[in-house]
Formats: C-alpha cells, structure tokens, sequence
C-alpha cells in the first residue's frame, strides 16, 4: 500500500470551497430531527477549519451523519461534504475505538452464508422476544428493529445449481455484483435480476465477489473497507479486462464500487472498475432507448410508489428504475415524494440511532399515507426494510415488479 | 465631568494597557483613555506572533534577549493568550547555510533555544512545507492573541482600581506653565467634553505619539511603516513558519487559532488613518511565501490588513534616554523643560510588559517610591482558562439545543452566551468593540453571515440606538469589512460574496446610494 493510498491529499483543502450558503444544512435529514448533529456545514468543513491532525477529535456527534449524501447533492459548491465527515468519523472512531457490536455487524458477509445454511432455526431465533432483549441489553441492537431472515439456497447456490438456458451461447456477456443482501437475505431480487437480463438477450455470469464493504465505511473503518474494496478490484479486474460490463441491483454496494472505491478510499484499479459498472436499471434502460432488446412488458393494474434511495440520488444518473417501470402498461406509478427513508444501513439497528432514524422516517410514512400506493418499490435492500416497517405495506425492488410483468411469449 | 488622577495615560494598545496593570500592581491610582476600542492601533494589527527572539539573533542581540525573557515571562503570565505553537526557521536552497549557520550560533548567544532539523524531520512535522528547504531550525516562537491580551491586561487594572475610557480622544493637554497637568477629553460617542486632571501625563499613543506632542508644541523623531498581512481560511501549518535568512519582508507565516496570518510588508506612510493593502503587495506575499508553502498560490484567503508601526529615528539630545534600540522612553522634562509628560514609543507586542515596566520604575523613581515590578510575576485574571480549537468544538457537543445555546458565529463557533457576557459587563459602547472580545467576524465568511444576528441582540439590548440604530452600524461594519475582503476577493470567496452582497442589497436593503458601485459595504 502506497502512502497516497492512506491519505487522499487533497483533503484538507476542502473547507476552502465551502461559501456557507447553508444549503446542505436544509437537505440534511438528521440535523433534522436532532438537535445532536450540527448539520453537513457546521459538521463538515466549519468543524474542519477546528481540526487538527495531531490532536485527538473531539467531536462525537461526527458519529450521527448516516452517510446518506444528501448534502454533497445539493452542494452548489461541490464540497464532498459527507466524505470530510467520513474521514473525521473515522479518526474519531480510530481513536475510540469500535464497540463489539460494531465489528459484528460489518462481517454479516462473514455469517451470512452460514445463517442461511441454518435459516430455518436462524429465523426464528432472531424472531425470539429473549434473544432479541439479549442482542438489545448486550449489544446495542434495537429489539424494536426487525432483523431481516435468511433464504437458502443463497442467490450464489440457487445460480450455479440451476439447469443450463437453452439458446444461451453466443450471447452478450454480463456480469451481475449481486451484493451480500441479495445472496441471503433476498435472493428473489436477484433471481428476477437474472431473468430480467436473460429476457433482454444477454448471457448473465455472476463473478467471484465479496462484499462490497459499505458497512465498514458506515463505521469509518477506512483499512477495512479499503481491504474489501482491494479484494473485489482483484476478484471483478478479469471480467473488466475482458470488456464485460457489471450491473449492480444494490445500490448502496453500487456507490461503493463505483465512487467511493476511488473517491475515499482511492484504490488503484477502482477507476478502470468504475468504467463498467452499471446500476441494473440503468443499464436496461439504456437497452430499451436503443431499442437493442425487444423485450417487452404485460400490463400490471396496480397503484405503485417508487422511493429514490438517497445512494441512487448519489449515483447522478437519474431514476432509471422510475422509467423502466413506466414501461409496464397499466401500472399506476408515482414518487413518493420523501427525502431520507431514515434506515442508514445498520445505523437504524442501532439503540441509540433508533430514534433519530424512525424520526427521519416520519415523512416518508406521511407521503405513503397520503399517496395510498398498493405497493411500493425502491432499489435499496436498507429502504425496503425500512419502509415495511413503517408502513407496513409490500415492498419490492422494482426488478421484482418488472419480472412479473414479463412478456415472456 | 471633570476628572482628577494620579497617572493619566494615554492609548489603548498594549502598552497603554500594560502601563495601567503595572501601576495598578504597585498601587499607583490612573485613568486611561483611548480615542477608540482597546488595541485600535499597531496592537490590534501585526501578526499575533509570540517572537522568541530568533529573528533578531543574528542581527541585533540585545532586542533578540529582550524577547526571550519576554516571551517566557507571558507564557507564565498569560497562557491562555498563547499558543505555544514552536516555530521553524526554515532554509531554502537560495538561502545557503551559511546564514543559518550564523544564525543558530547567535540564537545560542542569546539564550535561545534552537533545535536544528533536517529537510525530513521538518517535512514530518510540517508536510506542507516546500520539499526542497536545506533545513530548518525549531525556535520557542507562538501565537498570541493581542485582543485578548491587551483586554487581560486592563480587566486586571480595573479590577484594582483603574478606570478606562475607551471611545475618548484627546483634544489637548493642559499647561500649567512648564507643566502639563491633564488633558482636555472629548466622548466620541456622546460628544460631552471635559477635563481630566493628572500629575502625570503618559503619551504612550505609539504611531499617534507626535499627534498628542503637537498639541504642546513637541515632536520626537518616528518614521511610520505600513506593514500589510493576509489572512487564510484555514490553517495552513502548526507551528510559525519563518525564512532563515536577514529579516526582510514576506518571510513569516504565523498560525492564529483556526487561520493563518502571512506578513509582511514594510512600506513607509504618511497617514495614519488611511490606508489600504494594495494589489501588489498581496501578490507580493502570495509570491513570496509560496517559496515556504507551496499551496500558498491555490489557497483561500478572507481578508488583508495593515498596520502602521512606529519607527524611531532619535538622533539628537534624547539619545540617551533611549534604552532600547526597539523602544524610547522619553522624560520632556529633561529632554524639552516640559515637566509631567512622558513618552513611550517604539517597540513591539512582545516587549509591551517590558515597555510598561521601564515607564512605571521611570515614574516611581520620580515620585520617590520603592515600590517593585510585579507584572511577570503575577498572572493575568483569566489564565487557566482553555482556549484550544477543540474547546470551541465542544459547544456543538452538547445534547439539547438549549444547552448548546445559540451559535452567533458559525464560522467561529461564538456562541451566544460569551457575547451576552460581554454585554453584561458593560463595558462596550460599539459594536466593534464586541467584535474585538471575541472571533465573531474572524472567520470565513468574515461576519457576513452572523454580523445581522448581532444586531438583533444589540437591538434587544437597546444598544443599537445609541450608535444611530442599527442600520448604521451595519453599513459601517460592511465598509470596515470591505477594506479587509477586496484585496482578496477571488476565486471561493468572490463567489461567496456574491451571495453576502445579495443578502444585504436584497434582504437588508443596504445597496449604495450610487447604483452601480460593488460590494454594498461601498455605500
């Protein structure tokens, strides 16, 4: 590893771009709700113009910022300010150091293939009104919070146990980063991933990968993301010499390949990475406006909300996911015109973010009430737990939906 | 209103300042006035460097001991005005090492610690620093905050009886035939004049000292120099960062709580009210202390400033009673036949204490008393309090927005408490004199963004009418504050400024009388 790798260097000159219009600090979902969090600008580059490299960090209220980039969106400034909070509430956490519970839920990658193996006694265990107690007395994980079960067999079992599809060879290539959650959590996604590109005349391979790291960047673990970033580099790196694109259904894993590889941790290769990788959506969508598939859809008669995650907004590539399924004849679909659903990945599981994240949800849940969908569908995996438990309604990655509306005559 | 005291001193600055605590230390009654706020003058506009002395090793020994024992007597005395940063002297290749040679054998003569580091050790410390510097030389210097200081000073002497009147100006002294006897005052405020009556009269207006002879007919030798200093964002090193080569101008960077302040210029001016920092001499700094920190050229500054210092040029009869060759304390009784009038003048920040001392051991030799120093002994009122950056952090730290309290100053993170504190005590008649007791207004945005909120406080307070509401102290704000920002303005902060003057033209309805002029503060 390189010095330049530790250390972007162009960081501490970041506070100098700020003009302190303030307009992060009205985007900002947590500052929102908490008197705690001083906002992105305050947070960001105010406080950095108090830090010093050579002193232990003061501010653990850097800990509150979910990460949800809201804030380097609608900077007309173009400050990164979330990544200036990532790098100070890594050097806070460094320097604290990270709770168990904290190194337990950023290796579910580690677990998750066995939990899955053992889901049907895993499932009802984390069901347990006991455990639960336990897991929120012990360890911080807030028993109000649903776990989410494991499937077996994993996404990753079901794909290279399936028969062979006919009339496959000789096809276009790609290749799909499923993500951690997919494979066992929600390997419905997937499998809709897969059909819905088989569909579009492609032949889908499913790479060698790990997770994408994320949830260690979520705890500011830079050494440990950059590990898992350095890893699936070397593990994707044959599939993007060989000129095959990469579609990504997860859009939190989707940012981290994609922009944070480089932009935080800057490794060498992410670049190169980063040039084939496509959100799902975006890349079928890309195949229907030139008009290279002919794939078409059956009319669904629902009324559907489609919730843009915040790491999709991130992305800057629109709501691929929003026109694919305007696509679908008959389906009656809106925005669910929210900011932040509130989740922030593993931040929402935790006791003492419980709050902050259920009352950043509020405004999501009011627009549902208002909007009265059938179903809603978003792309994040975080999202759609977090939306199920505030609304109680079905929710599902527009894939899902897409699969189902299949012409497949 | 007539006035009657023992020591009537005249100038707010540091040595004034410092002056009314000596005396007040030895029990010796005075009153001070100030034709503005405390530190209007050179005390509030040089680069709030703590010297060690190192500068003047090579050059002149003796003022190079003076800031020695002086720097180390104020780290005792007043550490909460200080930041014990350290200081490198830094060696470019166009430098040589001959220089740096004679100059840690002569920081060694004059009792100053001088560590010498190689290129490497220096760039660990300071990673900033042009990686082509031959060596650097770790010197005791640090930051002090002059505002602070000076404010220390006079809080102490009050408590011990002095009184202060700042926003006071002289308008002529009193002769009682040989004698001076007090001095006519006039409120800048309020207008109301009146006569202050004294034994003792001290002139210590440092670059106004010929202003106030005048008036009695008097003239001493002083040749004023403009010094012009750029301020930056952010920090842009740890320690002062100096060029080891003969003093000269553009060779220090000194940091000062979240900025950095680059000095300095040395020009000669006529004026001593007005001045500007002009276009080339910011391009000049830029250029210069670019050699020392590369990233100097792409940085972001707030504002530049100048300061005017006095130089003396005592060649004739009062030589002798110059005893430094930085400052002079002339006795006009002996040197003119004028008796009861004392001038000190010269010097600089460091050796204010020093200053100070020599005029009251003057004084009491005069007046017959044996009374002893007690200024570096003693400790300032506040020392002991924290003033590091992340104390200032901390107040985003609390749980409840009641218990944070509201933050006036984002950039600065002045909280709301510390300005009603000030307000409390009653001491301050204008709104810069609040901005002088704390860093509202010294950060980014240069109190584009919070000055308004002061206003509304003052307003609660009922102070803002005073001053001829609130409207005029804002316009009169915004022009002071477009002579610091203009010669600066590129780049982030011209963008910046854009969405201020919109805030003010706009919201505030403060655009200038003469459409078309920029800036708003122009008006």
């Amino acid at each position: 590893m390189t010095k330049a790798e530790e250390k972007p260097a162009l960081f501490p000159k970041l506070p100098d771009v700020c003009v302190r219009c303030a307009t992060c600090m009205a985007a900002c979902p947590v500052s929102r709700v908490t008197p705690r969090f001083p906002g992105p600008k305050q947070a960001g580059p105010g406080a950095q113009r108090f830090r010093s490299a050579s002193e232990a960090s003061v501010d653990d209220w850097i800990e509150l910022c979910t990460g949800c980039h809201l804030c380097d969106m609608v900077c007309p400034a173009g400050v990164p300010i979330s990544e200036m909070n990532m790098m100070a509430k890594a050097k806070y956490l460094d320097e604290r150091g990270r709770t168990f519970r904290d190194w337990l839920l950023v290796r579910s990658d580690l677990f998750g293939e066995l939990a899955a193996r053992f889901s049907k006694i895993v499932n009802p265990l984390m069901k347990n009104g006991l455990l639960r107690w336990l897991l929120d007395a012990l360890l911080k994980i807030d028993r109000r919070r649903a776990l989410p079960g494991y499937e077996y067999p994993t996404f990753r079992r079901w794909f290279q146990t399936r028969p062979a599809v006919p009339g496959i060879t000789g096809r276009r290539k790609v290749a799909y980063f499923y993500g951690c959650f997919t494979n066992t959590n929600e390997t419905d996604v997937g499998k809709a991933a897969v059909e819905l590109l088989e569909a579009h005349g492609l032949d889908v391979i499913v790479p060698p990968q790990r997770c994408c790291g994320i949830p260690r960047l979520g705890v500011g673990d830079l050494k440990g993301a950059r590990e898992m970033g350095r890893r699936n580099i070397a593990l994707l790196r044959p599939t993007v010499r060989q000129g095959i694109d990469i579609v990504f259904s997860s859009t939190s894993c989707g940012l981290m390949l994609r922009h944070e590889y480089s932009r935080i941790l800057n490794l060498s290769g992410a670049e190169e990475l980063a040039g084939r990788l496509f959100d799902i959506c975006e890349f079928l969508l890309r195949l229907h406006e030139e008009e290279k598939s002919t794939a078409t859809f059956l009319p669904i008669s629902l009324k559907a909300a489609y919730f843009a995650p915040c790491h999709l907004r991130s992305l800057n590539i629109g709501l691929p996911a929003l026109e694919l399924l305007r696509l679908i004849p008959g389906l009656d679909v809106g925005m669910l015109e929210a900011d932040c659903c509130g989740l922030g990945g593993l931040y929402g599981f935790k006791n003492e973010k419980f709050a902050i994240a259920e009352e950043i949800g509020k405004d999501l849940t009011e627009a549902a009430a208002r909007m009265k969908p059938d179903i809603i569908l978003t792309d994040c995996e975080g999202c759609r737990m977090q939306i199920r438990h505030l609304t109680g309604l079905k929710v599902l990655h527009p894939l899902q939906l897409l699969r189902d509306a299949l012409n497949r005559t | 209103m007539d006035l009657k005291t023992e020591v009537l001193i005249i100038g707010g600055g540091a040595t004034g300042a410092g002056i009314a605590r000596d005396l007040a230390l030895r029990g010796i009654p005075s009153l001070l006035v100030e034709k503005g706020d405390f530190t209007s003058g050179a005390s509030g506009r040089n680069q709030g460097l703590l010297h060690s002395g190192a500068r003047y090793a090579v050059t002149d020994p003796e003022a190079a001991r003076e800031c020695i024992s002086e720097n180390r007597i104020l780290r005792r005395i007043a550490p909460h005005c200080i930041e014990p940063t350290e200081g490198l002297f830094v060696s470019l290749p166009e430098d040589g090492p001959e220089y740096r040679s004679d100059f840690i054998r002569a920081c060694g003569k004059a009792g100053i610690d001088a560590l010498p580091l190689s290129p490497r050790e220096a760039l660990a410390l300071e990673p900033r620093l042009n990686s082509r510097i031959i060596g650097a030389v770790q010197v005791p210097d640090g930051a002090v905050d002059p505002f602070m200081l000076v404010v220390e000073n006079a809080r102490d002497a009050e408590s011990r009886g002095t009184r202060f009147l700042i926003h006071t100006e002289v308008t002529g002294l009193i002769r009682d035939g040989l004698r001076i006897a007090g001095a006519r005052v006039r409120d800048r405020i309020t207008g109301e004049a009146y006569a202050i009556a004294a034994t003792w009269v001290i002139n210590a207006t440092g670059a106004w000292a010929n202003l106030i002879l005048g008036m009695v007919g008097l003239k001493i030798g002083l040749a004023l120099s403009k010094g012009s200093m750029l301020i930056t964002n952010t920090r842009l090193s740890e320690r002062v960062l100096n060029r080891c080569r003969p003093p000269s101008s553009g060779d220090i960077i000194v940091p000062n709580d979240t900025v950095s302040i680059l000095g300095t210029t040395s020009l000669r001016a006529e004026d001593l009210e007005h001045y500007t920092v002009t276009p080339e001499e910011v391009t000049f700094l830029v250029d210069e202390l670019s050699r020392m920190i590369p990233d100097v050229k792409g940085e972001r500054f707030t504002r530049a400033y100048a300061g005017v210092r006095p130089l003396l040029q005592l060649g004739e009869a009062c030589d002798d009673r110059a005893i430094s060759r930085g400052f002079a304390l002339i006795d006009h009784g002996s040197c003119d036949g004028i008796e009861g009038l004392v001038t000190i003048t010269g010097g600089k920040l460091m050796t204010y204490r020093l200053m100070a001392e020599r005029t009251v051991d003057f004084l009491c030799e005069r007046m017959g008393l044996h009374v002893p120093c007690l200024t570096h002994v003693q400790r300032l009122p506040g020392a002991g309090l924290g003033n590091a950056l992340k104390d200032r952090l901390l107040h985003l730290r609390r749980q409840t927005p009641a218990a944070r309290g509201e933050i006036l100053c984002d950039c600065e993170l002045v909280p709301r408490e510390a300005v009603d504190a000030i307000l409390r005590e009653g001491k301050v008649r204008e709104l810069q004199d609040i901005l002088h007791r704390t860093r509202l207004a010294k950060g980014t945005c240069q109190g584009g963004f919070c000055v308004y909120r002061l206003l509304g406080l003052l307003n609660e307070l009922r102070k803002a009418e005073g001053s001829g509401g609130s409207n005029v102290v804002l316009r009169g704000f915004l022009e002071e504050r477009w002579k610091g920002i203009r010669p600066v303005l590129w780049g982030t902060s011209l963008k910046e400024e854009e969405l201020i003057e919109s805030i003010y033209k706009g919201l505030f309805n403060l655009a200038p009388e003469e459409p078309g002029r920029p800036g708003g503060g122009e008006a």
